[in-house]
């Protein structure tokens, strides 16, 4: 049984003033246990949309979606979702430490080795040590969204939902924290579903692409990605079968872009 | 040096207006019934102050500010909160609050004196419903403009809605709950200071227009300065209590402002 | 989890509702002589009592007299403050230097001024309006300065390599980069008017509407309380209303900015 199945989703904005939008026209796929899966679709296709309706946080139109083997009515207790804006998702309140723990507080979480030594020691594997007391305000781009990646890790989840989360650092803070995010993949053996508009960037990170042409969101073509781990930023991306996935999904989507939806 | 040429420039202005105070007094005697020079202010004050007259009044008013601020924070935070989370309650309240706000809230003195007489009850009463106003609709604001991410956020990690209310929204809306209470302490101290004039036997208020009407002009003016220290501490204590609490907020607005 | 938004216009339809029912209660609560009738006559009553009055027209004289104070009060404190704000903004050390001053004059509760500059100008008008220019300086000022000083140096430095002189630049740039923020100072005066008006017309008047309630409360003629009160929240919602319209012409450019990068 997979981890998680999405059934037949849609979803329609309703808005009297400007129209309905149906972000969502019918989407189903499944992720299995311990997968690193992508989804890579235009900017406003419904990426974001479909990931608030996995996570309990919006009740899709029609559909149904899976957690092991139950229907999410809620946000469910062993998922969470990073967002895409983590300058605004962390608190700006709390120091770095403070935001990591907050999972721990609202779940009423504690660990054998101690709460504190859980986070001290997640904060070394994200590089944030020397940052603990300070403020995410304080924080270069590229670190605050580690701290969000570190406060979902801390509650350990058993899947990971992840909206476009690099997609406004520099590039070499973005293979940095692709590197670092395969490493925390494999040391927390979790399930993630990685959502991006960036071709390279899914097929690098994943075991398995889906691709979404324009709005409404719909799969228009899966490929799973054999290239060997671990990964490497230079060998991985100019290997032939990195090379093909590439030029495929591009194809895919830039068929799916010139029909235009209705 | 350039430090030293404003230090410079402000002690000057500063002598000038109390020379010219001064000397404007001594200078015409026959206005010295409205107008009488510092020198004589200050020995006036004191003595007002040993005498206990002064302090007696400021004491009054105090505690009148005191017990009007508090339920006003109290009934502001509170409504805020309710109104600025539930929608439809919000949708409710919303058609008698558009109604009630134009309206100076000076106005609802006469209906004060009505319902509570001319005891301290009435000028607490008045203080409050001129206090309430902008705490409360600051806390509405700040609850709603509270980041939809942040509370997307809470909830992805199972937050319930009283852990959302305490750990986020509470928090989140916290600047503007001060800067609704920071307004307010301003519009208390002048609505004390006015039902006091206008129906009272005590305050500082009535100190002042009492003074003024017997021609006691220099206690009268010793009143005014004390209550204008008053107010300067009370802002200034507020000030800096207030930059100690939301010193995220502001760090986080500067790094915004980048 | 957050299902389809319910429509707003019929929750606001319930507001209303809930409001005549408030207003409703009371007539029957006074009907009932469930609440004193001497203190709160029944609404019906007061609503046409407030239609004689209006249709009577002495009322009106009051409004005009207290309104004909707060306005000149308030146009004399807005071209003050906003030429003081400039300056003080534009100059650094002109703020610097007389910064600490403001910052121990701002918190001195006006109303207490008042028996003071009774002694000095009478109970007159002259009176009132200064009280009311006094208040009204601050948050004009204030902001005035605060809107100079945020803007960009950039756009200064544009105007001035383009070759502006002075008063171009003042015209061009400052005051009109600064307008948003001088309007949240206006608009903020707007209501300071108003309360002044009324509390200086309480504590030395002889006229003008707050006089007539204050008065009307102490002869214990309560309907004409209960009806100038209503004038006067007319007055606060008419004032409000028309400093919208005329604000947002004036600073269209930057309602539709600040809209832009909310989204
Ligand atoms: N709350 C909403 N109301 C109406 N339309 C929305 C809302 N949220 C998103 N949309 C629209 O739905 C579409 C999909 O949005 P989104 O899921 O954010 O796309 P993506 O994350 O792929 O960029 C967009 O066209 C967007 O404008
Ligand atoms: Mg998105």
């Amino acid at each position: 049984m997979p981890l998680l199945e999405v059934r037949n989703l849609r979803h329609t904005y309703r808005d009297a003033k400007r129209g309905d939008v149906l972000a969502i026209r019918d989407l189903s796929f499944s992720v299995n246990q311990g997968e690193f899966i992508s989804l890579v679709g235009p900017s406003g296709c419904g990426k974001t949309t479909m990931l608030m309706c996995l996570a309990g946080l919006l009740r899709p139109s029609q559909g149904v979606v899976l957690l092991d083997g139950q229907a999410v009515a809620g946000p469910p207790d062993n998922l969470i979702l990073v967002f895409q804006e983590y300058n605004k998702s962390l608190m700006p309140w709390r120091t770095v430490l403070q935001n990591i723990s907050f999972g721990l507080e609202i779940k009423k979480l504690t660990f054998p080795e101690g709460n504190r030594h859980h986070l001290e020691r997640l904060l070394k594997v994200v590089g944030l040590s020397d940052f603990a007391g300070r403020y995410p305000w304080e924080l270069s781009g590229g670190m605050q969204q580690r701290v969000a990646i570190a406060r979902a890790l801390a509650c350990k989840p058993e899947i990971l939902l992840m909206d476009e989360p690099f997609g406004s650092v520099d590039a070499q803070m973005r293979f940095e924290l692709e590197d670092s995010l395969l490493m925390l993949w494999q040391e927390f053996a979790i399930t993630i579903l990685f959502v991006t508009h960036d071709i390279d960037e899914a097929i690098y990170l994943s075991d398995r692409v889906l691709v979404s042409g324009r709005r409404p969101s719909e799969i228009v073509e899966e490929r799973a990605v054999g290239l060997r781990r671990p990964r490497d930023q230079v060998r991985t991306r100019s290997h032939p079968e990195f090379v093909e996935h590439r030029t495929r999904i591009y194809e895919m989507m830039r068929t799916f872009s010139e029909q235009s939806p209705a | 040096m350039r430090k030293l040429w404003v230090y410079l420039l402000r002690t000057l202005l500063f002598a000038l207006c109390v020379a010219a105070w001064e000397l404007g007094a001594r200078g015409n005697p026959e206005l010295t019934e409205f107008f009488p020079p510092l020198s004589l202010i200050f020995p006036t004050a004191v003595q007002s102050i040993a005498q206990g007259e002064l302090p007696r009044h400021l004491g009054s008013s105090l505690a009148t500010f005191l017990k009007a601020y508090a339920l006003a924070a109290f009934i502001g935070l509170t409504g805020g909160v309710l109104l600025g989370r539930w929608r439809w309650l919000f949708h409710l309240f919303e058609p008698p609050i558009e109604l009630l706000r134009p309206l100076p809230t000076p106005a609802m003195i006469p209906i004060a004196i009505l319902i509570f007489g001319i005891d301290e009850s009435m000028r607490i009463a008045i203080t409050v419903y001129a206090c309430t106003w902008p705490i409360l609709l600051n806390t509405i604001d700040g609850v709603r403009g509270a980041e939809p991410v942040l509370i997307h956020t809470a909830h992805t990690f199972g937050a319930s809605e009283r852990q959302l209310l305490l750990k986020v929204i509470l928090r989140a809306a916290s600047p503007q709950m001060v800067t609704g209470l920071r307004i307010s302490l301003g519009i208390a101290l002048i609505l004390v200071v006015t039902s006091e004039m206008i129906a009272a036997v005590d305050g500082i208020g009535f100190y002042i227009l009492e003074t003024a009407r017997n021609f006691e002009v220099a206690e009268m003016f010793g009143a005014v300065l004390v209550l204008a220290l008053l107010g300067y501490l009370l802002n200034k204590t507020f000030v800096s209590l207030e930059g100690r609490a939301m010193a995220w907020y502001y760090g986080s607005k500067k790094r915004e402002a980048r | 989890m957050r299902g389809p938004g319910r429509l707003q216009a019929e929750s606001r339809l319930w507001g209303y509702l809930f409001l005549l029912g408030l207003l409703a209660l009371w007539e029957v609560l006074a009907r009932a002589e469930m609440v004193n009738t001497l203190l709160f006559p029944r609404v019906s009553l007061i609503l046409t009592y407030l239609g004689k009055l209006l249709t009577a027209g002495d009322i009106l004289a009051q409004v005009a007299i207290s309104l004909a104070r707060s306005l000149s009060a308030y146009l004399i404190a807005a071209l003050f403050a906003i030429s003081l704000g400039i300056v003080m903004g534009y100059y650094r050390v002109v703020y610097e230097v007389v910064e600490p001053f403001m910052e121990m004059l701002r918190p001195m509760p006006i109303v207490a001024l008042i028996p003071v500059i009774i002694l000095f100008l009478g109970l007159g008008w002259q009176m009132k309006v200064f009280i009311i220019f006094l208040a009204c300086v601050w948050p004009i000022l204030l902001n005035t300065i605060d809107g100079v000083r945020g803007i960009d140096a950039v756009l200064v430095h544009t105007a001035r390599t383009l070759g502006a002189s002075p008063m171009q630049l003042l015209r061009y740039v400052i005051l009109p980069a600064a307008l948003p923020v001088i309007v949240t100072g206006l608009r903020i005066s707007v209501a300071t008017s108003l309360i002044l008006m009324v509390i200086s017309e309480m504590i030395g008047g002889m006229n003008g509407i707050g006089f007539f309630i204050l008065n009307a409360q102490r002869k214990m003629r309560v309907l004409d309380m209960f009806a100038g009160i209503i004038i006067l929240g007319g007055i606060g919602y008419l004032f409000n209303f028309l400093f919208r319209l005329a604000s947002n012409r004036l600073i269209h450019w930057h309602l539709g900015m600040t809209r832009l990068t909310r989204r």
